[in-house]
């Protein structure tokens, strides 16, 4: 009994140990940043609206010139929890004006804060991940334009045990992957340079798939229904299917897709409402090739 | 005895408006602005189709778009009285009842942008495509602050 008992124990030691090592916080290797041109703003403002971070970190309700004030405070409700969009203005008592590129570049791309903690995948870096470098050191030229505003955003609202940031390690694990979620366009005649473009903005900066894709009980993303629709996070919404398919968008075109990005009217002059406003503006302010590159990526992706 | 009378009068007219608006109102609000939104929704794709050179423009056909837009826009804001938020078919957000000034804010948007299209259009309707442009861009863009907090979906 008292072998079982050790036996056990020791068991249950090592699963700790072995938790805790693949849960160490993410980094990028110390070389990735060796090669980098310097950040250049002009560019970084359209990865900062391909990004969309104005929609969750400029105050709740900003129009205008006020989406650049990135004083954070919007809420984001989850099956988890509720999570509070942090202040990342150039602010040195609450913001990002302290941090360095390798620092901002870690959280974007890693998930990892510059003390080495998890942040919570409500920061949608299961996605930003698969930026590029360069952009992300274009988009921390572009955001130390911005303007410095103070005020510490509410703590997020998170209980017990989803408050555990270290989990969220074995969580990255599982669920933090570079690479494309779609590996080729679905027909050939596809123009391949368009359609990776489109995939780019997609399933990177444009973050799309964290909303529009349905999720495991764990919150990590169902990848066989890529882009297929989703309950809403809370309440008894859904989120649509932006796929090809006959209940999503597959009686569209891509000028169609173009020009709702562009103006947030369906074919049938339908308006764009609720969350999706936020992002249609933000799209609207993309040069109009990468809106036809989103059209082209979203209508030769797998579909039901 | 005079204010007695005068008591009742006001009070049997008051009784009687009452039930007038009952009989005004709807007995489906939630169809009738279903109804309302659909037809604003066949303007626009009537209206839109003509800016972006899908169908070929014609003075009577700007102005039955305009004409339309603008009914809704005067009519829409009864049918949302209050007991009505929660029917399941309807994607009318909470919002109307929790923020009902801010929601008749922006009905107030939308007609203003209406009647000013209609006021412009005339007898005959917007002359060209260029002047229906003008005036039916601004009702357009009412569209979204609406939609953005007021509809789910």
């Amino acid at each position: 009994m008292k072998k079982v008992l050790l036996g056990l124990v020791s068991l249950a030691a090592i699963a700790a140990v072995v938790a805790w090592v693949l849960s160490a916080p993410q980094t990028l290797s110390e070389t990735a940043l060796a090669n980098l041109q310097p950040g250049d703003a002009v560019r970084g403002e359209q990865v900062f609206w391909a990004g969309g971070c104005a929609s969750c970190h400029a105050a709740p309700g900003a129009k205008g010139e006020d989406k650049l004030r990135l004083v954070g405070g919007v809420k984001l409700e989850s099956p988890f929890g509720d999570f509070i969009a942090p202040n990342i203005s150039m602010s040195t008592q609450d913001g990002l004006a302290n941090w360095s590129l390798e620092q901002f570049a870690n959280a974007m791309l890693k998930g990892t804060s510059p003390d080495g903690q998890n942040y919570f995948p409500a920061f949608p870096y299961t996605s930003y991940t698969r930026m590029e470098l360069q952009d992300v050191a274009d988009l921390f030229a572009f955001m130390k334009t911005l303007p410095a505003v103070d005020g510490k955003a509410p703590d997020h609202e998170v209980g017990f045990p989803f408050n555990i940031r270290r989990a969220v390690g074995l969580w990255k694990v599982l669920f933090l992957k570079e690479g494309p979620v779609v590996a080729e366009p679905l027909t050939s005649e596809t123009d391949l340079a368009v359609w990776q473009r489109g995939r780019y903005l997609v399933e990177g900066a444009g973050h799309c798939g964290e909303c529009h894709t349905p999720r495991n009980p764990v919150g990590g993303l169902e990848l066989a229904s890529w882009l297929a629709g989703a309950k809403a996070p809370v309440g008894n919404g859904t989120i649509p299917d932006i796929t090809a398919s006959e209940k999503g968008i597959g009686s569209w075109s891509v000028e169609d897709i173009a020009y709702y990005l562009e103006s947030g009217f369906t074919p049938d002059y339908d308006s764009v409402g609720g969350e999706m406003v936020s992002v249609q503006e933000n799209m609207a302010k993309l040069p109009a090739s990468d809106r036809e590159a989103i059209a082209v990526y979203l209508k030769n992706i797998p579909h039901k | 005895m005079r204010f007695l009378k005068y008591g009742i009068a006001v009070a049997a007219l008051a009784a009687a408006s009452l039930s007038l608006n009952a009989a005004a109102a709807s007995d489906d609000p939630v169809a009738d602005r279903k109804a309302v939104m659909q037809s604003v929704g066949a303007a626009a794709g009537l209206g839109g189709g003509m800016l972006k050179g899908q169908i070929e423009y014609t003075s009577a056909a700007g102005k039955a778009a305009i004409a339309t837009m603008n009914a809704a826009a005067h009519t829409f804001g009864d049918l949302f009285p209050d007991g009505s938020d929660m029917a399941d078919n309807s994607t009318a957000a909470p919002a109307i009842w929790d923020d009902r000034a801010g929601f008749n804010a922006e009905l107030a948007k939308f007609a203003a942008a209406t009647g000013a299209a209609a006021k412009a259009s005339g007898k005959e309707g917007p002359a060209d495509l260029d002047a229906f442009k003008a005036v039916f861009g601004p009702v357009l863009g009412t569209c979204k602050s609406c939609h953005e907090g007021f509809r789910v979906k």
